[in-house]
């Protein structure tokens, strides 16, 4: 299977910052979105939206890249959201129990209404 | 999918994210940083490292880390580790020894006999203690690390030996040219019109060989006979070389023999190099075979032979001696090509015109035989020269 070449991308929204990950998250390339995510926490900002609709596919180095940033999180007491997650992704992180340390959502604007209003 | 069933399936696909990393094309360092990420992600740590031990020097160094305090991880002794089971990971708790890394699980890594170092977990991010599996796969992961370590480290040590031997064998081949060198001046010191005879016939000799297509190792032979191709004359009278007036028969023939003289010095020396020896005897030698010592011809010349005749027959023209002017460089390079076939060999002279007119027009970097030229020689006559001989010796 051919793998996509990882990239990030990001923008700002009020005080929450949305990470797109695009890609395959297996390799060391992915340290850039632990990297994105950390020069928002740098900024100051505490809640991060990561927006999986372009990476279905996540392997162990990927999932460790998440845990630092669920960890980076944790430290500053702020709030991850992850959202337009497929199936495989979804199932993969409910499997390991990382769902416990995450909000969900089904798409991003939802997520964000959420940061901002506290409800759905 | 039952969840057991489905981290069964996410626990091989670690293995084998495991070997990717192991067996990456990337360098030590990021394969060993993809194994730390691979290890933490499947045991959701949010610390891990990975300590290598050598043991020269019996200490444990970090190869990759996250999470732990340094100074915590340098805390650790060595001998406590061995003391564990061989890959088998070892629940911390409240051992006193062990616990001073902060480390929660700690693997000590063996290949057969050999201790190659530890892998060390903490932080896990989900509720509930390591489970049977977990430590299971561990045990199995830790194998392989400890192996691709144990590799590595023989790659490395195998890295530092031939690294060592080739820095030695850099050393004594420099002691061996200044030797040449030292030997060449002892020549050269002889007769006071050949100073850097030798060297300079070196020089030639070589750049001749490159442009013929030579390898290194063949060109450095070519070097060194040019270098020891007048060995002979220190067993000959410093009157004789020095003599103002013409030989006579008895003197030439005396004065030849330091051919027959270099052969038997350098004999005696055990060369890396093929036929050195030969080389500097025949330099006398002539195609047509009325050269010395043996009067050889045509096909018993070598190439190291026919490059080495004009080398120094170029130098003895273009340089002063006693009983003669020297010759400008049009005159002597007319002098070779009027020998040719006779004294000289037709492919040797037009590579040397070649790599000659080459350093004439700046296409040589490092120019061998120009810096050694009369400094009054009018190069673009002498190029136009070259250029007419080299089209006339390259048709067919």
């Amino acid at each position: 299977m051919k793998s996509v070449q990882f990239s990030v991308a990001s923008r700002r929204e009020g005080d929450a910052a949305i990470i797109y990950p695009k890609g395959y998250l297996n390799n060391l390339s992915g340290e850039n979105l632990v990297i994105e995510c950390g020069i928002y926490i740098g900024k100051g900002i505490t809640k991060i939206v990561v927006n999986f609709s372009e990476t279905d596919l996540i392997n162990s180095i990927g999932i460790s890249m998440l845990l630092q940033i669920i960890e980076d999180l944790k430290n500053i007491k702020g709030t991850i959201c992850c959202t337009n997650m497929s199936k495989l992704l979804r199932d993969t992180f409910e499997m390991l129990g990382l769902m416990q340390h995450m909000l969900v959502f089904p798409v991003e604007s939802d997520a964000l209404t959420y940061l901002k209003t506290g409800k759905l | 999918m039952s969840t057991e069933l489905k981290k069964a399936l996410y626990n091989i696909s670690a293995l084998a994210d495991l070997g990717q990393a192991i067996t990456s094309e990337n360098d030590f360092h990021e394969k060993i940083q993809s194994v730390l990420y691979v290890i933490t992600g499947t045991f959701l740590a949010n610390k891990g490292a990975l300590l290598f031990y050598d043991k020269t020097t019996n200490k444990l160094s970090t190869l990759t880390q996250k999470g732990f305090a340094p100074a915590d991880l340098n805390r650790l002794n060595p001998k406590e580790l061995m003391s564990l089971g061989r890959n088998e990971p070892y629940l911390i708790g409240d051992d006193p020894v062990l616990a001073v890394a902060g480390a929660e699980i700690l693997t000590p890594l063996w290949v057969r006999d050999e201790f190659i170092g530890a892998l060390l977990l903490s932080g896990k991010l989900t509720v509930g203690p390591y489970t049977l599996e977990d430590l299971e796969l561990l045990n199995v992961i830790a194998n392989q690390i400890a192996i691709a370590l144990n590799n590595h480290s023989l790659f490395m040590d195998l890295s530092d030996k031939l690294e060592e031997n080739r820095k030695l064998y850099e050393e004594m081949r420099h002691i061996y040219h200044g030797t040449l060198q030292a030997f060449a001046a002892a020549i050269d010191a002889k007769d006071a019109y050949t100073k850097n005879h030798s060297h300079r016939v070196a020089k030639y000799s070589a750049a001749i060989a490159r442009e013929l297509g030579w390898d290194e190792h063949e060109i450095e032979g070519m070097y060194v006979a040019g270098y020891l191709h007048d060995v002979g004359k220190l067993a000959i009278s410093n009157t004789l070389l020095n003599k103002v007036t013409p030989f006579t028969p008895e003197e030439r023939a005396e004065i030849r023999k330091h051919s027959t003289l270099s052969h038997s010095i350098t004999a005696k020396i055990k060369f890396p190099w093929k036929n050195v020896e030969d080389i500097v005897w025949h330099h006398h030698e002539r195609l047509d075979g009325r050269g010395y010592p043996e009067a050889l011809a045509q096909e018993s010349l070598s190439d190291g032979v026919r490059i080495l005749s004009l080398a120094d027959s170029f130098d003895a023209m273009t340089s002063q001696r006693p009983y003669r002017e020297k010759m400008d460089v049009q005159s002597a390079i007319g002098e070779l090509r009027k020998n040719l076939e006779s004294q000289f060999d037709h492919k040797v002279m037009l590579v040397f015109c070649k790599v000659l007119d080459k350093e004439i027009k700046g296409e040589l970097p490092e120019p061998d035989i120009l810096p050694h030229l009369d400094r009054d020689s009018d190069l673009s006559v002498i190029s136009a020269l070259l250029e007419g001989i080299i089209a006339e010796l390259s048709t067919p």
